[in-house]
């Protein structure tokens, strides 16, 4: 398999705290990869760094083998990787359909101009996230949670990523939803989807994933199985520090 | 040189009276006021009807000045900012509907055409072949009574306490049992008041006019961002930076580039330093 | 859904049908209070594509007007050159300027950026008195710029020609995916820019499609009234015009300036025999405030509401 996101030795420092402390991972085409930690452990800040929301203080980041610490977030994601956020934050006054359109259309003015939106294809998405039909209309105020992170799913979807970092993907949903959102990553990846994700269900987390590597306080304390890294004596008690 | 320090003093001590009435509600109610130009404009009126059309001691105008002014924060707070709570577009934009309708408001009463109002107190002051007007003095002196009042009053009464409490962290503060309704009225109210008591420093200072708000307004808020959102002596410290090199410009470039270069300094300060000179804080 | 419904083209088709036939009907008086409203409406188009939609309040429109009024009267009064360069040169180079305000809102956002071109607005005020007063004629401004009409009913034309076509284009262009785009920037800057799109990119067009609007109308302007002062233009009283308009009218919208522009020039107008200058002022100030304050949508939506209760009661 070849390796298609490698971050290595990363480092983020707000400050005197440092959010991530000298993280290196690979990620394999086709690989479902989990981070693991305990809130504010800095899972979502390294999402932020792959994407370029935020810069990293030290490390690289390559994309298909090109480093991507420069590029803004348009360009990485054009480069074929997007995320989900841990909290939605949709288009508030746009419709269903129209926040997937957001992140289907093309990022040149003029295509934007000239491009008819593909109607068809938001429908399929929404659809395929398991947005009900009703909904297509409806503006984000009047969805549920589950359905917001569906949506945020089909958004950033619609911007055709090979790799996708999901942020907090059950988070707010009810059983139904879990295992629906479930079927439909095991879906995608059985399609070739390469994912990194983070949530706090484990037992959800568990059927989705090859490997996982646990963070505590921005820095590594265990890799391998999912299994492995969850009887690691030290990630036991970095989740139970949690509490 | 003693020229420029002594009309330097002058001008940045008016400044910053303005500003810190302006950071106290910038601080804890996170909006900009853009009707706090309006209370300059109410503070001068009020002082130009009470001493001058009706002749009574200008003591008597100045409090009233100042009264007025409070009252018209106050009135600013319940009708407007309260009700658009947290919409900091709208109430940005709702005082500068406001602004307009008290210009409009004086302009009715008083006309259009600008006045000049007499000194504070009579008399002129010769130092090293300086002349400065006794009143501009008093104007200044009293600006530095007020603004050490309120520094003490932030830093030492409980209400002031509560302020900086609230301007750190709102939820925080409303945890700990403090009323916030209480100290956004308290901070409005005395953001008035130094705006009305400024205005009639100011108007003495230049002259009154219906249009004298745009130009000092823009001053004001250019100090409290770039000396640092909430910070007195940030805003004190920017204050005097601004005042003296618009003095300097004046007396050694050009007089009539005045408001270019102030201008043209704030449109850099916020472009290049929008978190304010000494990095404090950030604000959308 | 289809993005251009035939209703909505018979809305416009209707709208410009009235506006035509508006001289068989009304004064030349009327016809005049209509040009500025025309005018107006231009102007508010222009703040609402960059403001309404993107949520950069500009609170310096005068100053990109202003640019695209002094353009031209300044190429064609001192230089003598023919109208057919001067306005389009003017537009360019109030598109140009503008990028002097998007510069500072690639950094900063809300209060800041709403402040600085407030500055920029007083910054020009200051300049075109003291900077080449022989260009610019001071404080005193410029007369005798060459007119393009004669008599209130040619004026109404062009006005209307002018205003209809930047509503419909504008309206055009924001039924496309750029239009959803532009919105979207008001909504979530950062989603917008996690859905791999550039938000400078967007920020950029929002400021020129808006200066082109706001230079073509100020060039206009400047043609038809034939004198300018900077105490008019450069003036928070212009600016307050336009955003109240805007809001009153109901922002977002290319029909909502319009309809605000209309309203508050009739309004004022309306006033007039009763109130001096600053009396209308204060009342439509206060009826912008308390509009604004109780129905932040604009009357637009008012309409849109009344019409929906209409058509639920008569179903
Ligand atoms: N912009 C920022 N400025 C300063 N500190 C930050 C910033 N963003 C995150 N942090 C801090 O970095 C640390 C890691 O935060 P992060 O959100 O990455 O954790 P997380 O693992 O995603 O936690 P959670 O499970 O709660 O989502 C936290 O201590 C957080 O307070
Ligand atoms: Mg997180």
């Amino acid at each position: 398999m070849k390796p298609v996101l490698e971050v290595r030795n990363l480092v983020k420092r707000f400050g005197a705290l440092v959010a991530t402390n000298d993280v290196s991972f690979t990620l394999h085409e086709g690989e479902s990869m989990t981070l693991l930690g305990p809130n504010g452990a800095g899972k979502t800040t390294i999402f932020s760094q792959i994407m370029g929301e935020l810069q990293q203080s030290a490390g690289s980041i390559h994309l298909y083998s090109e480093e991507i610490s420069r590029l803004k977030p348009a360009a990485r994601i054009k480069r074929q990787i997007a995320r989900t956020y841990q909290v939605p934050r949709p288009f508030a006054e746009l419709t269903v359909l129209e926040n997937i359109r957001i992140g289907h259309m093309p990022n040149s003015i003029w295509d934007m101009l000239r491009q008819r939106p593909d109607l068809e294809y938001e429908r399929q998405l929404a659809h395929k996230v398991g947005l009900a039909e009703a909904d297509y209309e409806r503006t984000p105020a009047e969805l549920s949670m589950g359905d917001l992170r569906k949506l945020e799913m089909a958004r950033s979807m619609a911007c055709k990523p090979k790799i996708m970092l999901l942020d907090e993907v059950f988070a707010g949903l009810t059983a139904a939803e879990v295992s629906q959102i479930s079927e439909l990553i095991l879906k995608m990846r059985a399609d070739g989807m390469t994912f990194l994700m983070v949530s706090h269900d484990l037992p959800a987390l568990k059927p989705l994933v090859d490997t996982a590597i646990a963070i505590n306080q921005g820095a590594e304390i265990a890799r391998g199985s999912f299994d492995q890294v969850m009887a690691n004596p030290a990630v036991l008690s970095s989740y139970l520090g949690e509490v | 040189m003693t020229q420029i320090i002594i009309q330097g003093m002058l001008l940045s001590g008016l400044y910053a009276l303005i500003a810190i009435g302006f950071t106290l509600i910038f601080s804890v109610g996170r909006v900009l006021n853009l009707a706090y130009g309006a209370y300059l404009m109410i503070g001068g009126y009020v002082y130009f009807y009470i001493s001058q059309q009706l002749g009574l001691p200008k003591g008597i105008g100045l409090i009233l000045a100042a009264a007025v002014g409070c009252l018209a924060g106050l009135l600013k707070y319940r009708f407007i900012a309260k009700p658009l709570k947290g919409n900091h577009v709208a109430i940005e934009i709702a005082t500068l509907i406001l602004a307009i309708v008290i210009q409009s408001a004086i302009i009715l009463v008083f006309g259009e055409s600008t006045k000049i109002l007499h000194s504070l107190v009579p008399g002129i002051v010769r130092l090293e072949g300086v002349t400065a007007p006794w009143s501009n003095i008093l104007a200044t002196g009293l600006s530095w009574v007020l603004i050490i009042a309120v520094f003490i009053f932030v830093r030492q009464s409980h209400t002031g306490r509560a302020m900086l409490a609230v301007s750190q962290d709102p939820k925080g503060a409303a945890i700990c049992g403090i009323n916030g309704e209480w100290i956004n009225m308290v901070t409005w109210g005395i953001s008035g008041l130094l705006g009305g008591v400024a205005g009639v420093f100011f108007a003495s200072y230049t002259q009154l006019s219906p249009f004298m708000w745009v130009g000092p307004l823009i001053v004001t808020v250019a100090i409290v961002i770039v000396g640092g959102i909430g910070s007195i002596i940030g805003t004190l410290i920017v204050a005097h930076i601004i005042g003296f090199l618009e003095v300097i410009v004046v007396s050694y470039i050009a007089p009539e580039l005045r408001g270019i270069f102030t201008m043209l300094l704030i449109i850099l300060f916020l472009i290049f330093r929008p978190r304010g000179l000494f990095g404090r804080e950030e604000l959308a | 859904m289809k993005l251009i419904e035939k209703k909505h083209l018979v809305a416009w088709g209707a709208f410009l049908l009235i506006m035509l036939l508006m001289p068989n009907f009304v004064s030349n008086g009327t016809l005049r209070i209509f040009i500025f409203a025309n005018f107006l409406a231009i102007f508010a188009i222009s703040w609402d594509v960059l403001s309404g939609r993107t949520g950069y309040i500009s609170f310096g429109h005068p100053f990109l007007i202003g640019i695209g009024v002094y353009a031209t009267a300044i190429m064609s009064k001192r230089f003598g050159m023919p109208v057919e360069y001067s306005i389009p040169l003017a537009v360019l180079i109030t598109m140009l300027g503008s990028v002097l305000i998007f510069l500072p809102a690639l950094r900063i956002k809300g209060s800041y950026f709403a402040l600085v071109t407030l500055a920029f607005m007083e910054l020009a005020y200051q300049l075109v008195q003291v900077v080449r007063p022989d260009l610019t004629g001071g404080t005193r401004g410029i007369f005798g710029i060459k007119t393009l009409t004669r008599g209130a009913e040619n004026g109404f034309y062009m006005s209307m020609s002018l205003m209809f076509a930047v509503a419909f284009s504008a309206w055009l262009i924001m039924r496309t995916q750029l239009g959803t785009a532009l919105s979207a920037l008001g909504m979530q800057e950062e989603s917008l820019e996690g859905s791999g799109k550039s938000t400078t990119k967007l920020k950029l067009a929002a400021f020129m499609l808006s200066a082109f609007i706001a230079g073509l109308g100020g060039a206009f302007y400047a043609h038809y009234v034939g004198a300018i002062a900077p105490r008019t233009l450069f003036d928070i009283n212009f600016l307050f015009t336009i955003i109240v308009a805007v809001l009153l009218g109901g922002s977002g919208t290319i029909i909502g300036p319009i309809i605000g522009a209309f309203f508050l020039t009739f309004l004022l107008e309306f006033l007039r025999p009763y109130l001096p200058g600053a009396g209308r002022y204060f009342i439509y100030g206060a009826i912008a405030l308390l509009l604004y304050m109780y129905q932040p949508k604009g009357i637009y939506n008012l309409l849109e509401k009344l019409y929906q209760r209409w058509r639920g009661g008569a179903a």
